[in-house]
């Protein structure tokens, strides 16, 4: 197990470290000039030249690169902002703030909000999957699966507005949502988030409810199932101790995915619902071409995702003794 | 007082920032026709020119806000967090807003009308808005008493020459250039060269520029005359700077407050909560109150989200609003039509001006016959639809806003006004005369919903003249960059452009001084012409503002009937709302948005 960690925690970094290229050059090949929305209304090539010189965007893009991997894995104190400390992603180009303490400090929104959405559309869609995996091809069946198909269609820019019409600006039943730290007043945090977390759930939550269902499905048709059976085990029994085990593999290799992606940032929820998290991060970084804070989000969104891979991995030695076994 | 950065930021903040980023179409309810004569009634009020006022008219307290009451917390929501707080950064209006509360310069805009109609340029950590005795060249100042900083150290002459000396260090660089450069007798960025790393290497600027004969007194000494230096104090970019409180680029985050609140805690992103400055004396102080006792500012509030928080009026947010935050154009109609939401708005005018730029590069747009039937095709009724209907713009006649001294409201020579769907007919006999029936016409245009659907309007118009019009999309991130290119392929396309101050100088010489044409300049249309260039070098001389408004109009229209290289389209407004314990709820039309220094919780 140490060595299959050790292995994909070192390819998990060369992805990384190519990662870190693409992005480098992409952001460079856009035809767009961070330096141009600093330079003032009256903005001369000369004082655009100053922007340039103080961004380090004068350099060649292999230097820069240099300073910014340097930087990054041994920290640096040239900055006129301050020391930078390792993982120093260098400071922000609009805020002037230090990008790793805004990575940081934004992390915490998009965790409350990927762990709450998480719970929801874990329990929420592997219950519905298996009740109608168990209730095949009746009624309760036939309306679970129907009611996933029209969610899964749905939207979260359409839900969102819609939910907070109803919910919070006609109705005042909910709080409007916003992100108040949970150590500070748990209750505020709670019914801050309630919204947001229903709403990307209910996008997710339907994803799972056809995965658990399928899955289950197939399972209950494996051999070693009917053969349980067969010896006389209760169809509870063998619903839940063998067919339920060997289903969850799929769900949570794509439930490592989800989360790892909804760590990196859930984008379009945190838009709507004027989260600060990650994801509005990202979208601030493009728009302002940031090339600190957008290596920064990138980089971290992709750590995720490559971090719950791996624990996904490792999870279905657990799972499933076959892999164990292999 | 700029909404934008430089060229792509001030176009994107200014679509951002007026109702203009959504679509919808708006017609202002049953009273429309009092709506048009309020309308006019702002833009009088709005070319009204500013007294430079004396020593009595600088001094504190501000008149009281009637029925003013303090305490209470005021919730704020604003759609964008603050990049700046340093004051040398301060250029965009969000920051402009916000520096109304937190910083003082040597001059100001004091209201000296309840409904912020009128304003005077007054001392405001300076005795008055200054004294010349050489038409302009050199400039006095001296400091008020009792005059301090957050942290209770006393205002003295070697802060402001620490503020105005720090402008030429090379981490300033969003903040307004005009004073550096006066001060070194140069346009663009040259002035650095003049104190390369500001005052933070020992070397200072000279006696002959800025002197500071004792604690109390400025003198600045310009080479050239420039009368509009009290103006030109008054923006947030020269709000004075503690000395020893400099952190240089840390200042950007934790500024050394001179005005009525202070920073209590800002989460870039997330918050900022406002607090009273217990060292701001109201005495010193002829322009801001200090009725709230806490703001608690919020991000990430979308036009919408704001709009409707606001309209809902419930708990906390009864005492809501936003600083820069409009009406959303989706409920725009909706709130002026009910008489009890509309009662809890406030309107006005910003000082951005639309315009279609003919490209004079072109050899094809040589011909004036062409130019003035790309005029008279023109149509303005999809770019004022576009933008959320007549709530939100006005079609415009010439290139000086409505809140800049010497707008016309009469000047409309292209009978814009009057026919805002265009004239085809007379665009198509001129296109004729020309012998040019037919011809092709690249329209770039800005990859935007509103962009989109102006475009296809407009180029239809032109379509109906006899033009051959190609549309071609530009990305919205790199248009300002692509259009601001000396050798770009487009015959005409829209731009933006708001004044600095109250006065045609921050409108005209950047726009359309020949003699600044280059690569990424805003002399959009690349126009030349040496009456304009004559004429600018000539009114920059002139010292009474009224009569430089008055010189300022005639170039404008000069430029748009005779020369024809711009296409006047709107005037952006824009409507606030705010809940229902929020008092003192006034558009002021210098800063172009609710005021903050008047704001107080019933």
């Amino acid at each position: 197990m140490l060595r299959f960690l050790v292995r994909r925690t070192l390819g998990a970094a060369v992805i990384l470290f190519l990662l870190s290229i693409v992005a480098f050059l992409l952001f460079f090949g856009m035809p767009r000039d961070p330096g141009l929305l600093m330079c003032g209304k009256t903005c001369t090539p000369a004082n655009l030249a100053n922007i340039h010189h103080v961004l380090g965007l004068d350099k060649s893009i292999p230097e820069q690169y240099w300073i910014f991997l340097h930087n990054l894995v041994l920290g640096s104190n040239g900055f006129d902002q301050g020391p930078c400390p390792a993982p120093c992603f260098g400071y922000s180009y609009h805020t002037n703030e230090q990008v790793w303490g805004t990575l940081m400090d934004r992390l915490p929104t998009t965790v409350s909000l990927t762990l709450g959405a998480a719970v929801c559309f874990l329990f929420v869609g592997l219950g519905t999957g298996m009740l109608s995996a168990w209730k095949r091809g009746t009624l309760v069946d036939k309306t679970v699966t129907a009611g996933a198909m029209v969610l899964s269609s749905m939207q979260i820019y359409f839900l969102g507005p819609l939910a907070l019409a109803a919910l919070v600006y006609q109705s005042h039943l909910f709080d409007k949502p916003a992100y108040n730290d949970f150590t500070a007043d748990p209750v505020s945090w709670f019914t801050g988030l309630i919204i947001p977390w229903v709403i990307l759930s209910t996008i997710f939550a339907s994803q799972y409810t056809r995965m658990a269902r399928s899955s289950m499905i197939e399972q209950l048709q494996e051999e070693h199932v009917r053969t349980a059976r067969a010896k006389g085990m209760s169809r509870r029994y063998v619903f839940f101790r063998y067919a339920w085990r060997g289903s969850l593999i799929p769900i949570v290799t794509i439930f490592g995915i989800d989360l790892g992606a909804l760590l990196g940032g859930a984008i379009i929820t945190e838009y709507t619902f004027g989260l600060p998290g990650l994801g509005k991060l990202a979208v601030e970084s493009v728009n302002f071409s940031d090339l600190p804070l957008l290596l920064g989000v990138m980089l971290f969104s992709a750590a995720m995702i490559l971090l719950f891979n791996i624990i996904v991995d490792a999870c279905y030695a657990f799972i499933d003794p076959r892999v164990r076994l292999s | 007082m700029s909404r934008g950065g430089r060229h792509a930021y001030a176009a994107i903040s200014v679509l951002a920032a007026g109702a203009l980023v959504l679509t919808g179409c708006s017609k202002g309810g049953s009273d429309k026709g009092n709506d048009n004569n309020k309308d006019k009634e702002n833009a009088q009020r709005q070319q009204q020119s500013i007294k430079f006022g004396n020593a009595a008219d600088s001094t504190g307290p501000a008149a009281e806000v009637p029925g003013a009451k303090s305490g209470g917390t005021m919730e704020v929501l604003q759609r964008d967090s603050y990049a700046h707080l340093d004051p040398g950064q301060i250029y965009v209006s969000d920051e402009g807003s916000l520096a109304t509360l937190l910083h003082r310069g040597l001059t100001g805009y004091k209201a000296t009308s309840d409904d912020g109609s009128k304003h005077e340029i007054v001392g405001d950590l300076a005795t008055d808005s200054g004294t010349t005795t050489d038409g302009g060249k050199t400039w006095k100042y001296t400091l008020k008493d009792g005059i301090k900083f957050e942290n209770g150290t006393a205002i003295t002459s070697k802060d402001v020459r620490h503020t105005f000396e720090r402008m030429f260090a090379p981490f300033i660089n969003q903040g307004p250039p005009y004073i550096q450069q006066w001060l070194a007798d140069t346009p663009g960025a040259d002035y650095r060269k003049l104190l390369k790393d500001g005052p933070y290497k020992g070397k200072h600027l000279p006696d002959t520029i800025l002197q500071t004969p004792d604690d109390k007194t400025i003198v600045f000494k310009f080479k050239t005359s420039h009368p509009d230096l009290p103006y030109a104090l008054a923006m947030a970019g020269y709000a004075i700077v503690s000395e020893k409180g400099d952190t240089k680029t840390k200042y950007d985050r934790a500024p050394v407050t001179t005005g009525p609140y202070k920073i209590q805690s800002f989460k870039s992103g997330k918050s900022m909560v406002l607090v009273k400055n217990t060292n701001w004396d109201p005495k010193t102080d002829p322009i801001r109150h200090q009725y709230v006792d806490k703001f608690n500012i919020t991000f990430n509030q979308q036009y919408e989200t704001s709009t409707k928080t606001l309209l809902a009026d419930t708990g906390a947010d009864q005492a809501g609003i936003s600083f820069n935050n409009q009406v959303d154009a989706g409920n725009l109609s909706k709130v002026l039509a009910d008489p009890k939401m509309k009662s809890r708005t406030v309107s006005g005018f910003q000082p951005y001006v639309g315009q279609m730029n003919i490209n004079m590069s072109h050899p094809a747009l040589k011909d004036k016959k062409i130019r003035e039937a790309i005029a008279y095709a023109l149509p303005i009724t999809p770019f004022v639809r576009a933008y959320g209907g007549t709530d939100a713009m006005q079609v415009a006649g010439g290139l000086i806003s409505p809140t800049v001294s010497g707008y016309d409201a009469s000047f409309d020579p292209h009978g814009k006004i009057k026919k805002p769907a265009g004239d085809p007919v007379k665009a198509k006999a001129l296109l004729k005369e020309a012998g040019k029936v037919g011809m092709k016409l690249t329209f770039g245009y800005i990859n935007t919903p509103e962009g989109q659907q102006y475009s296809t309007a407009m180029a239809a118009g032109l379509q109906k003249a006899g033009f051959n019009v190609q549309r071609q999309e530009i990305p919205a991130e790199t248009y300002y960059d692509q259009v601001s290119k000396l050798d770009n392929n487009y015959d005409i396309f829209h731009t933006a452009w708001g004044a600095d101050w109250p006065s045609s100088s921050t409108v005209i010489p950047p726009l359309y001084d020949g003699r600044a044409i280059a690569d990424g300049a805003q002399n959009y249309s690349q126009v030349n012409d040496p009456k304009v260039n004559a004429d600018i070098d000539r009114i920059n001389k002139i010292t009474d503002p009224v009569k430089a408004a008055a010189e300022w109009e005639k170039v404008d229209q000069y430029l748009v009937k005779d020369v024809v290289n711009v296409v006047p389209t709107g005037y952006y407004k824009q409507t606030q709302i705010a809940g229902s314990k929020v008092g003192g709820l006034v558009y002021d039309d210098v800063i172009g948005g609710v005021d903050p220094r008047r704001l107080f919780v019933k």
